[in-house]
């Protein structure tokens, strides 16, 4: 065999892997420059308020103090990545209109910059703000009723967006309908939780440059935003990420980095910022917390016919990406399956929450807690097994969804499911029927054990419309053979090592081993705009950008061309918007299938759910590294089970009351699961490169409704809101009269 | 920006006196720092001066066992409790409540003094000291005297110790001897971060038939502002057969007389109150068991 085809498929080791491990890899926290400043945050300190005074004199008289920062002194006053409608700085003398309101508890209100980390965060403290509060609205039902108080002037009746799908005959769906099932789903805000809080660096570099050095997940994208406040071309502002300490969608948006980039460039000194955990948490967005209400007919044989649904998603007090997560929720409420008749309203609400956004699924999770709890609820009201009702229903190749258009080919749910359902150990088809195995009770009567499964579909790019392509440049050095390798590709490596992969894949491409073969990212200087390491892309963007780059780089070896250099730009299939009245429209580049089955053990007196074995099939295209995905999926379960379960963002009148890690709980070794079993399937992704999907946010997404489905299988007892914390398990279970002696 | 300037390491219980009285109210006794730091850090304790850091006084972090009776200095770690066979045995309460203190970390450098200095209503260790009746070594305000261990405690997080001044030294109990036996459980996740959303110790002597309760201890937490003994429960059981008629009385006399809170974000007061029930259902009956066998093997510890 080639070296070629040998490098995909096999489980290099991380290149990241021995300076982790040693301590050695400098994260943004860990970088320090001679004559550096300290810069700390003053955030709101009211949820929802018009401020009419700012008294800065005693903050800057504190001893070492440089500078205090306020919204006068940013030039274009504003960021967002959806819509730019959030104040870099709440407060007075900028030309953004409403500047003057905060809208949430992590809107920043001032920066002190001192020569000191404690200094400057005595003196935030002395910052005299005058706030004239303003109605405070947390509940996105509420913020939709009329009469309600408004939040942003562009927003009427606080909708941010509204999408709709209208497919098919619903009169004739409802008809065809003979077991109908119902639910009303609810799930809750989730925290990134990323081992490094955010932190940065601001300076000018040896050109000039506003450069910031920080853990983002798109340097082309912060390199605008921050270009787009200071007033600055983009070639005037340099982003450049170190080792990111984990992001999970959390660094989508801005946290420090427009701050940093404005003190070094207003003082022409290094500006350094490290956030506290309760900084983090209160600083930047959460997952969306959604109820979605749901109604599903079928035939008695079990064939799909209707589907109904509305979601309501809390957007927070700011745009973030909360439409794009919210179309991908209206998607995935109907689920991977045909439904000829569907008709769903979707609406992302303003409110005075923290922000919600990105976070790994990005609306996934939320569409398929109800619709696969609808399925499950289905199965039993049918009668049928699980899995025979999804593998009569799931969307195959050529199949219709419910947005009228195919899905991209390749499509392979039925095999997935039937692959991951056999390898589970827990289900058998000897005769053509699906049959599951009983369960093993434990002795103690207080703990019960069941099992659940559930399956999912989740996109591969950038979605709806928006350009989506990678740059990526190839430079082959040597004479008679090539001796050196260079790839230029910024796409971030949040830890997920998605720079091991660059590297595999060019060496593939150019046919070295992975030694010859060095990688220039997270640089805005290094090369073209890789598009966001985010729905589950960069392998399959960057992999195809850095193909193509090598295959011109080698046709221009041949041509004896030295050093060799090319420079390519992998363009994916275009995709459409949704259309505004019935919701039809292309999304999607290309899909990842998923499925799901899980084994719990309830505790019917205390009301705690321990998850004891997943396992997690996936169709992967290709496995280019077979290790770095068992990585993702059992880092995916873990965090989906905290989801699930465990984690809970205790709010109120807008604030959260448990910003640490103490009082936020995230599972630690003595939650996950005993077994996670990654079954990892390759049915080729036509438009992937070597075949391969991306696949990092799919095992997140079927979790949550898979383990409900277990708890049912163990008590009897459906469960519709998330997370499954003991109280709201006991409270239910003794409404059922279970667990009372 | 460091938490504290000075950082002292006494020998002795004298040395370690003196150094607390030259600063006058701005030094701290350190012992783990597991609760001590963050306290610091998040402003719950004022930025002292000096730490006093009494693990290395000669003798304070040693067990010693005089006959049956066991001694305890307020240096020993949960971890060096969780290892002592002779507590597995006849203190089983003790050790399971230890063994599931935070994770492996902080149970090498947390102490079972600072544990009863800090003086949660919760603390795992210190309600199965409650409940085997320990006796605590202490120096209040210049006197050495032993105190009852439920004599120290004032209120949430407030003890008769003043943390800038007085030291704990040790603590000491009864073994369990025959026909005793003892047994703790808590409800929360395996999760090794946090406080207990409760915990539940139990020592309980049978009489010679093996089939009564001759005495009893609960200690349950948190159900009060203090580690407190539930002593309606333990009267109503008092010399009544042991079984499952018995449990159920104690279960309907602490649904009576135990007022759990409203926690903010760990748990409501109904879960709590369901709680109890279940946890004495749970412990009675394996304290009960270890007395009539004379064995018993620590369930839980480190969460094998
Ligand atoms: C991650 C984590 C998990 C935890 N989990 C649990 C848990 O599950 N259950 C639980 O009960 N606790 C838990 N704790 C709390 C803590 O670890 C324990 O209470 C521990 O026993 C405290 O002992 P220490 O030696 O670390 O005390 P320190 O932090 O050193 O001291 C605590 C307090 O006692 C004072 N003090 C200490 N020793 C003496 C002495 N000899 N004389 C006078 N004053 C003294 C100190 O001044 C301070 O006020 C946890 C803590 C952490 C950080």
């Amino acid at each position: 065999m080639s070296e070629k085809e040998l490098l995909i498929g096999q489980s290099v080791r991380r290149l990241d892997a021995v300076g982790k491990v040693l301590g050695e890899t400098a994260y943004p926290g860990d970088i320090d420059m001679e004559d550096q400043l300290w810069m700390k945050i003053r955030f709101a300190d009211r949820v929802h308020a018009r401020i009419t005074a700012m008294d800065t004199s005693k903050a800057e008289a504190h001893p070492g103090v440089v500078a205090v920062f306020t919204a006068r002194d940013v030039p274009v006053n504003e960021y967002g990545l959806g819509i730019p409608d959030q104040p870099v700085l709440c407060g007075l003398g900028s030309a953004k209109e409403g500047a003057d309101i905060v809208r949430c508890i992590s809107d920043q209100v001032a920066l002190v910059v001192a020569d000191s980390e404690a200094a400057a965060a005595e003196a935030v403290r002395l910052i005299d703000i005058t706030y004239e509060d303003l109605p405070v609205i947390t509940d996105p039902e509420e913020a939709l009723k009329t009469g309600a108080p408004q939040l942003h002037p562009h927003a009427q009746g606080n909708i941010l967006t509204h999408y709709r799908i209208r497919h098919g005959d619903m009169a004739a769906g409802w008809a065809q309908a003979e077991v109908v099932v119902e639910g009303v789903y609810r799930t809750g805000a989730q925290e990134h939780a990323y081992l490094q809080p955010e932190a940065g660096l601001g300076y000018l570099d040896e050109e000039g440059r506003v450069t910031v050095v920080v853990a983002g997940q798109w340097v082309h994208k912060d390199r605008q935003q921050v270009a787009h406040a200071l007033g600055l071309p983009e070639e005037q502002v340099r982003i450049i990420y170190p080792a990111i300490g984990g992001a999970f969608g959390g660094r989508e948006d801005m946290s420090v980095q427009i701050v940093l980039g404005l003190a070094a460039w207003k003082l022409r000194r290094p500006v350094k910022i490290i956030w506290s955990r309760e900084e983090s948490i209160i600083g930047h967005h959460k997952r969306h917390p959604m109820t979605i209400r749901a109604k599903w007919g079928a035939t008695k044989e079990g064939r799909l016919v209707a589907a109904e649904a509305e979601v309501v998603a809390d957007a927070g007090a700011y745009a973030y990406t909360s439409s794009k997560v919210l179309g991908n929720a209206h998607l995935m409420v109907c689920g991977a399956y045909v439904i000829p008749n569907a008709q769903v309203d979707s609406y992302a609400v303003y409110t005075n929450n923290v922000p919600n956004g990105a976070f790994r699924g990005f609306g996934g999770p939320q569409g398929a807690f109800a619709a696969e709890g609808q399925m499950n609820r289905l199965a039993e009201a049918l009668g049928m097994d699980p899995v025979a009702l999804r593998a009569m229903n799931v969307l195959k190749d050529g199949s219709i969804t419910v947005v009228g258009s195919p899905l991209p080919p390749g499509v392979s749910l039925d095999r997935v499911l039937a692959d991951g359902a056999v390898q589970s150990g827990y289900w058998e088809r000897p005769d053509g029927q699906w049959r599951r195995q009983p369960v093993a009770q434990p002795a103690d009567p207080a703990r019960r054990r069941g099992i659940g499964m559930a399956l999912g579909l989740k996109n591969i790019g950038f979605s709806f419309g928006a350009p989506e392509g990678n740059w990526a440049t190839i430079e082959l050095y040597g004479s008679t053979e090539i001796e050196r390798v260079v790839v230029r590709e910024v796409g971030a490596d949040m830890g997920q090592g998605a720079h091991t992969a660059f590297v595999q894949m060019a060496a593939a491409a150019v046919g070295v081993p992975v030694e010859k073969v060095e990688l220039l990212g997270h640089d805005t200087t290094y090369a073209g705009d890789s598009g966001s390491t985010s729905a589950s892309r960069m392998t399959f963007m960057a992999g195809n950008a850095i193909k193509g780059a090598a295959e011109l780089a080698l046709e221009k070896w041949r041509a004896e061309e030295r050093p060799a250099i090319a420079t390519y730009r992998y363009n994916a299939p275009r995709t459409t918007p949704y259309d505004p009245e019935t919701g039809r429209c292309d999304p999607n580049v290309s899909y990842g299938y998923m499925a799901q089955f899980v084994e719990v053990e309830v505790d019917v007196e205390t009301g705690h759910v321990h998850v004891m074995r997943v396992v997690s099939a996936h169709d992967v295209g290709k496995a280019i590294n077979p290790h770095l995905i068992e990585g993702q999926i059992e880092g995916a379960v873990i965090q989906a089970l905290g989801y699930a379960i465990m984690e809970d963002v205790v709010t109120k009148e807008g604030r959260i009351l448990n910003p640490t890690l103490s009082t936020y709980l995230i599972p630690t070794i003595w939650d996950i699961p005993q077994e996670t079993k990654s079954v990892i399937l390759e049915y080729t992704d036509p438009r992937g490169p070597w075949g391969a999907r991306g696949m990092a946010e799919m095992p997140f997404i079927p979790l949550a409704p898979a383990i409900v489905a277990a708890v049912h299988d163990a008590t009897g007892v459906w469960f519709d809101r998330i997370p499954l914390t003991p109280e709201r398990v006991v409270v239910r279970l003794r409404e059922q009269g279970l667990g009372v002696i | 920006m460091s938490l504290w300037t000075h950082y002292h390491t006494p020998a002795t219980v004298d040395e370690a006196l003196t150094l607390l009285a030259g600063y006058q109210g701005r030094a701290r006794v350190i012992a783990g720092g597991t609760d001590l730091l963050l306290d610091i850090r998040h402003g719950h304790t004022p930025r002292p001066d000096a730490l006093v850091d009494i693990t290395r006084i000669s003798g304070i972090a040693t067990l010693r066992q005089d006959g049956d009776v066991m001694a305890l200095g307020a240096g020993v770690t949960h971890a060096q409790i969780v290892a002592e066979p002779v507590l597995s045995a006849r203190a089983t309460c003790l050790v399971e409540s230890c063994g599931v203190v935070g994770g492996p970390q902080v149970r090498n450098v947390g102490t079972i003094g600072g544990n009863v200095a800090h003086a949660l209503p919760a603390g795992d260790g210190t309600t199965s000291l409650v409940a085997l009746d320990a006796e605590a070594d202490v120096v209040l305000d210049g006197v050495r005297q032993w105190l009852p261990l439920r004599a120290l405690f004032v209120g949430p997080g407030q003890s008769r110790l003043d943390q800038t001044r007085d030291l704990l030294v040790g603590f000491r109990f009864r073994l369990c001897g025959p026909r005793e036996g003892s047994a703790f459980k808590r409800i929360m996740r395996p999760q090794g971060v946090a406080l207990p959303i409760l915990g539940c110790a139990a020592w309980v002597r049978l009489d010679e038939s093996g089939a009564r309760y001759d005495d009893l201890r609960i200690c349950i937490g948190p159900v009060s502002k203090v580690p407190s003994r539930a002593e309606a429960v333990e009267e109503t059981l008092r010399g009544t057969t042991v079984g499952a008629e018995a449990v159920e009385r104690a279960v309907s006399v602490a649904r009576e007389t135990l007022r759990p809170r409203t926690s903010k974000f760990r748990a409501t007061a109904e879960y709590r109150q369901e709680m109890v029930e279940v946890l004495l259902r749970r412990v009675l009956p394996l304290a009960a068991e270890r007395a009539r066998t004379g064995e018993a093997i620590p369930e839980g510890v480190g969460m094998e």
